[in-house]
Order: C-alpha cells, then structure tokens, then sequence
C-alpha cells in the first residue's frame, strides 16, 4: 500500500502503550481502523526534548498533533469513522471539544502542577525515561509549559494565582467524566458495536488517569466510581492492545472491502448467467430458423 | 445562599458592556448578544448600558457582565446557573444525555467559533491595525491607548499560542469555523431549535456568536461568507431574531 507508517511516541508502563496521551490515542486509532504504525519510543532519545510528541512520519511526510494525524490517516484509506452519520460525526467534534475544554486543563493539573503527583510519580518517571542530561530539564520544561497552559486558559486575569483555579477546573472535570458517562451509557463503545475516533480520544485521555498508581487524586477516584467508563478503557485494553489476543476484530474499513468483494461477484455471477443464457438464446431451434431466413433472404438478394 | 434564590428577579436589572458604536470588538458583542438573547427565551427583563469601562468593572475581566440587585455576575455560564438558582431554566426538560450533548456543542462553540473570533481580530495583522486595536483603544488618550490596545493583542497571542492555535493560517482558520457550522448544521438539521422545540441555552449561544459574525463589517467578508452557506442557520438565526428581538415593533 503507502509507504510505511511510523509513530514517534513516549513509552509505555502501568499497563498502557504509552503514558502520554496524545500518543495513546493515535495508537488507539490506529487499531481500530487497521493501520500498521511502526511505534518509536523516544524513550531515552535527545528526541524526548526535541521532538514534538507524537509524530507520525509516512515517506516524506511528517505529521504533528493527534486531530492532524487521524485526518492523515483517514486519507490514507484507514478510517474507524467509515460508518458513522453526518450527526454522529457532528457529535464526535463536539464531544472532543467538551474532552479539550473542560478536562485536560485538570489532568495536566493532576500529572504535571499537583505537588504530590509530580515529585512521587511523574517527574521520576519521565527522568527515568530521558537521557542524561536531559533527566533535568525534560520533566520541568513539560511541568512549567502545562503551568503556563492551565493559567493562560483558566486563570481569568493574571492577578489569579493556580489555587483559585484548581477548584474550577477539578469541578469542570469532574461535570465532564460524568457527562461522558451519561453519554456512553451502556453501550460498549460511543458510537454502536465498533469503535471510532471519538472512543480513541476518550480512550487517550482516560487510561492514564484511570492507571496511573497517583498518590494523591481526587479526580482519579471520581473516575473509578464511573463503572462504565472504568469498562470501557479495560475493555479496549484487553482486545486491542492485549499481546495475548493476536486475531483483532477486523477494522470497519476492511469489512466494507469485503462487502464490496462479495458484491462484485454476485454482480459477476449474474452476468455470467445472463450470458449463458443469451448464448443459449442464440442457439435455440427457433432462433436457428429465423437466422436461416434472413440468410435465405440475403441470398436471393444477391443472386 | 438562600437568601439570594427567594429575592425575584429585579425590574432594574442591567447588563454591561462596552460601548456599541465606537469600542466593542466582534467576540465581545457576539458573547454579550448571546447573554441577551438567553434572557430574553427566559423572559426576564434587562436593561443594556454600554460602559467604556466595562471589561474592568467585570468581575472575571471577560464581557458581559449582569448587576441584579447586589450581585455581580458574569459570562453564560455562570449567568446560567445564576438564573437556575432563581429558578428560570431553560433546559430542564432535557434528560441526562441531551443535557450532556448541550454542553459538548457548547464548548464546541466556545472552542472553534469564539477562538476563531479572537484570532481573527488580534493575530491577523490586517485586521488588528485596522479595526482592533483602534476600537479597543478608543476611549482612551495617548499614550494609554497605545499601551492598552498592544497589551491586549499580546495576551490573546500567549493565549494562541498556548493552544496550539498560534501557527495557524487565516485559511485554515476559516476552515476550522466551516466545519464547526457543519457540525452545527448537521445537529440543528430541519429543527425549529437544537432540542426541538423549546429554546435552551445552546440556541442563544450559536445564535449569539452566528448573527454577530454575520452582520459586522470586518476586512474580509470571508468568514460571513461561510457561515451563509448554511441555510438552516441562517433561518435560526432570522427566527431567533423575529422571535426575541423583534416584540417590540411588532407589539405597536
């Protein structure tokens, strides 16, 4: 098909493909719609400060940003949203706008700003995952660029200081997990039977709170009350990203190309018959006479 | 607490915002337009007073605000649940999940149309110099007006730039406003409103943002442009407008 598809991306642990998530849910994409990534870990690369994380390089082409690459990748004939309605397509960009507005300033909150979390899990972590010298300045540059982002964002004027903010973006979050809730309901995936990219943005952004081992966080178990969301990451968990589950439902795309196939041989078969049928028109006694005659008839012409 | 829910809503209420002709910017007047019509699906009275200082008296810095009786209150969202606590609500009749669509297009409002609104209006160096900055700085003398107008157009392009709108293209950012209103389309579809047939909070919203983009004169009349190839919202917003805006010429 196209050139080979590779993914930069942090590690992962706890788990999950990865702990990042703007990387997870590219790889959470990328199964649902059968797309085969070759996963780079930058891990203990010069990369961890020089790459913009993730990036997805396919030949010549580099591509930032997860909403970027799932357009790319749905241009490249792998597309989890192939059976979803104009509306549900509507619904997908508002949901991911709800997801962007309303929770991430606090997951960046709960990893990056909240004391206890940063010294005892993210900050070792992301050093352990970084190349000397870089142990030191990666996880404080991530930790002052997530700061700046919930202030910039949440903080209404620049007399408000991050504590007056917590409240309001911990209270958004919590309103957000639930309304998610109340959305997916019972059903095992947002959209009917089959995954689509907004299950890969919900997955993303998710997983890390729901398993990360965080010392302290109020949100983390607020989620963990939320049993329809909890069922929903380990559900995709186990049939996507299970090392012991091999044979992968088949992605949607896939199947519409084997409805088609089958489509085309019907269509096949049928003219074939017609065929034979014309054919044993052709040689039919009553055909046969009518064919004598008009010979007949073009003989005496000539004669 | 209680005290504030039994006080009825007040005849002198009053909303702030900056002053119409010569100062308000786009994303303010479609925000303010937005409070206003939400009001008035709530049918509780309000009385409009421009202010050259209204960004200042705002509690949160961001317009409009509403003053009832002596509570200062400010943006949709907290007018919303403000409203609610007097007990004026427009979507209580929604079960849990529409409720939970509401918000999401919402935010997706907030997300696309208001951030393509300030992006327009101070990353884009035409319209900066043209309208913005001389707009925004109008009530002032020199030098403050200068002081004042670079102040803002360096706050709004941290804020870009933060979330990762900063390297973005103006046509790429008309694009991202093209598919926010097909989105919208696409759920309002052939619907009197976004939740059949009562208004709700989302309505006065879009029709806030939809109806100003529509009627201001920027330097480009692409953005209007696109927004009118949508005939449905189009119609909303001209029934919105009849329904609410329109009583009083219709009344004598």
């Amino acid at each position: 098909m196209a050139a080979a598809l590779e993914l930069r991306c942090w590690g992962g642990d706890w788990g999950l493909p990865s702990v990042h998530s703007e990387s997870l849910v590219v790889l959470a994409y990328s199964k649902f719609s059968g797309a085969k990534l070759t996963v780079c870990p930058i891990d203990w690369t010069w990369k961890t400060i020089t790459a913009s994380v993730p990036e997805l390089l396919c030949g010549d082409a580099v591509v930032q940003e997860p909403a970027q690459i799932l357009h790319f990748l749905r241009k490249q004939r792998f597309n989890a949203d192939y059976e979803l309605t104009a509306r549900q397509g509507a619904d997908t960009m508002a949901y991911i706008a709800l997801l962007e507005e309303k929770l991430r300033p606090a997951l960046l909150h709960t990893f990056w700003v909240d004391a206890e979390n940063y010294s005892n899990l993210t900050r070792p972590w992301f050093a352990s995952r970084s190349p000397f010298p870089l142990n030191f300045v990666v996880p404080s540059r991530q930790a002052s660029a997530a700061l700046s982002r919930i202030l910039v964002t949440k903080g209404e004027a620049p007399l408000h200081r991050i504590s007056e903010v917590e409240g309001k973006i911990y209270s958004d979050a919590k309103e957000c997990l639930n309304l998610l809730s109340y959305r997916l309901g019972k059903t095992k995936y947002f959209f009917g039977n089959s995954p689509s990219s907004l299950d890969a943005f919900v997955f993303g952004f998710l997983a890390p709170l729901f398993k990360a081992t965080l010392p302290s966080s109020t949100l983390q178990s607020h989620l963990k009350q939320l049993d329809n969301l909890t069922h929903f990451c380990d559900n995709i968990l186990a049939v996507y990203f299970s090392a012991q589950n091999p044979s992968l439902p088949p992605p949607v795309q896939e199947t519409m190309d084997a409805n088609l196939q089958k489509l085309t041989q019907l269509v096949n078969k049928e003219s074939n018959l017609i065929e034979k049928m014309d054919d044993n028109l052709r040689g039919s006694p009553q055909h046969k006479t009518h064919r004598a005659e008009s010979r007949a008839r073009v003989s005496t012409v000539t004669d | 607490m209680a005290l504030v829910s039994a006080e009825p809503w007040p005849e002198n209420a009053t909303l702030y915002q900056p002053l119409k002709e010569d100062q308000i910017l786009l994303s303010d007047c479609a925000s303010s337009l937005a409070v206003q019509a939400y009001l008035r699906m709530c049918g509780l009275p309000v009385q409009v007073v421009c202010r050259a200082n209204a960004e200042y008296m705002s509690p949160s810095g961001k317009i409009p605000f509403i003053h009832v009786g002596n509570q200062v209150v400010s943006e949709l969202g907290p007018i919303v649940q403000f409203t609610k606590a007097k007990g004026h609500s427009l979507s209580d009749g929604l079960d849990d999940v529409q409720r939970a669509e509401m918000k999401a297009y919402m935010e997706l409002v907030n997300n696309m149309l208001l951030t393509a609104e300030l992006f327009i209006q101070w990353c884009d160096d035409a319209t900066a110099a043209e309208i913005s900055r001389p707009r925004y700085s109008s009530p002032y003398s020199w030098p403050l007006n200068n002081i004042l107008a670079y102040q803002k157009q360096w706050e709004v392009r941290r804020k870009m730039n933060a979330i990762g709108w900063g390297g973005k293209t103006l046509e790429q950012v008309y694009e991202d406003v093209s598919q926010c209103c097909q989105a919208l389309s696409q759920r309002l579809g052939t619907q009197p409103y976004f939740f059949s047939k009562q208004p709700t909070e989302l309505d006065a919203l879009v029709f806030g943002h939809l109806f100003t983009i529509i009627t201001t004169r920027l330097t480009s009349g692409e953005l209007a442009e696109r927004i009118k190839g949508f005939s449905n919202l189009l119609s909303f917003c001209r029934r919105i407008e009849q329904t609410y805006f329109e009583d009083k010429s219709s009344s004598t």
